[in-house]
């Protein structure tokens, strides 16, 4: 019985480090030890955004564990994955020493190389720009600006800054190289260069999952996450908005 | 039409930094692409963005509640994907800029847009969510 519930746990500890909502991780781990045999009445969940709680009633006495964690990235293809074994475990095709292999395969599916990802911020930057309305050379701009900002992103600043300083620095860096291609002639509009630029710091995960956990009633991980997208949005703000200032005190005038 | 392509390939890049398997990309850019679209095509019927934003939320989420079942994965995939070209980034790149220029009662109208823009995304997810899941399951009997 303390091995269903590690199972549970595990799993439900995998969904919330990769970005699911706290019904889903609550609901899965409920899933998964009532397939295996434990009753509701011996077992309680708790989930918040950052951490999760369990105790249960064994037939060795009492079950507890605890564990911080705290959402370094999405990695939504972990989401499917434990979501598809779920719904095959209650379909009976697993036994328990299955479920735990499975649960290490899922554990280990490696993440998107990073020059993939790095790419693709670029690509999203360029698309971006484009949707507000930039011109061919201002997507150019643009897709190198975020190409700039996600390698600062992936090897310096994810996982080892704060937030804070990591977004707030990340707006910066947007503005100062869009500055520097609009005066080395590249891009012609700097609005829409920036505003492409900056969108893949856009919180949009917390920003959704928080809306998602209040409408499920889970007040505090969703307060939790969305007061993240907030000060997210606001760093990002703060950043090209220092940048503006130290150039208009040096050269006057902020450039369009 | 060109916007269109534009929000679909942004909502890709996106799926792929949040690590969608890529055998939903196609489905997320149709989503994000038309979402983006619809608040165009919406605004040039004289509605405000905010209405705008509501209601493209809303297909949005229908969108990918629909998609979630027929592919059975979970909605976040399609949902956080499609939401992106939603979010207000371009209201908080104005603000900011407005606020250094010293101009606080653009800096605030655009500010304000933008919460606007976000609490219209709120409602749309929220109303769309609360419709039972049942609906979404025509051929299967509840348990």
């Amino acid at each position: 019985m303390d091995e269903v519930l590690d199972v549970a746990f595990e799993a439900g500890h995998i969904l919330l480090e990769s970005g699911a909502e706290i019904f889903r991780v609550e609901e899965t781990m409920r899933r998964i030890s009532r397939y295996f045999g434990v009753d509701e009445g011996h077992k309680e969940f708790f989930v918040l955004a950052n951490g999760l709680f369990a105790t249960g009633k064994t037939e060795r006495g009492h079950y507890a564990k605890v564990v911080q964690s705290r959402v370094s990235s999405a990695r939504l293809s972990r989401v499917v994955a434990i979501n598809q074994l779920s719904r095959q475990i209650e379909q009976g095709r697993y036994t328990l020493p299955e479920v735990k292999e499975e649960l290490r395969r899922i554990k280990n599916i490696p993440e998107p190389p990073k020059f993939l990802l790095i790419f693709s911020a670029g690509v999203g930057s360029a698309a971006f720009c484009c949707m507000f309305g930039g011109g061919l050379s201002d997507c150019v701009a643009a897709f190198m600006a975020g190409l700039i900002l996600y390698t600062f992103v992936v090897f310096v600043s994810e996982g080892r800054m704060s937030k804070i300083s990591g977004n707030l620095i990340g707006g910066m860096i947007v503005t100062v190289v869009c500055l520097l291609f609009q005066k080395l002639g590249l891009g012609r509009d700097l609005s829409h260069m920036i505003i492409g630029g900056i969108i893949p710091l856009v919180p949009g995960m917390a920003f959704t999952n928080g809306i998602r956990d209040i409408a499920d009633g889970d007040y505090i991980s969703g307060a939790v996450r969305l007061l993240d997208a907030l000060l997210v949005f606001m760093c990002i703000a703060v950043g090209v908005g220092m940048v503006f200032t130290v150039y208009r005190h040096l050269w006057g005038g902020v450039p369009l | 039409m060109m916007h269109f392509l534009a929000a679909a390939v942004g909502t890709v890049a996106f799926a792929l930094i949040f690590d969608v398997p890529p055998r939903y990309y196609a489905l997320c850019a149709l989503i994000g692409g038309a979402g983006f679209w619809l608040i165009e095509l919406i605004m040039s019927f004289g509605l405000s963005q905010t209405e705008a934003t509501f209601l493209a939320t809303m297909f949005v989420t229908l969108s990918s509640r629909i998609c979630a079942v027929w592919r059975r994965c979970p909605v976040t995939v399609f949902l956080i994907s499609g939401i992106i070209p939603l979010v207000p980034g371009a209201g908080v790149y104005w603000t900011a800029y407005y606020l250094v220029m010293g101009n606080t009662s653009e800096a605030l109208t655009r500010g304000f847009d933008a919460l606007r823009a976000a609490v219209a995304i709120v409602l749309g997810i929220v109303l769309v969510l609360e419709i039972p899941n049942r609906l979404f399951h025509p051929h299967r009997v509840e348990k």
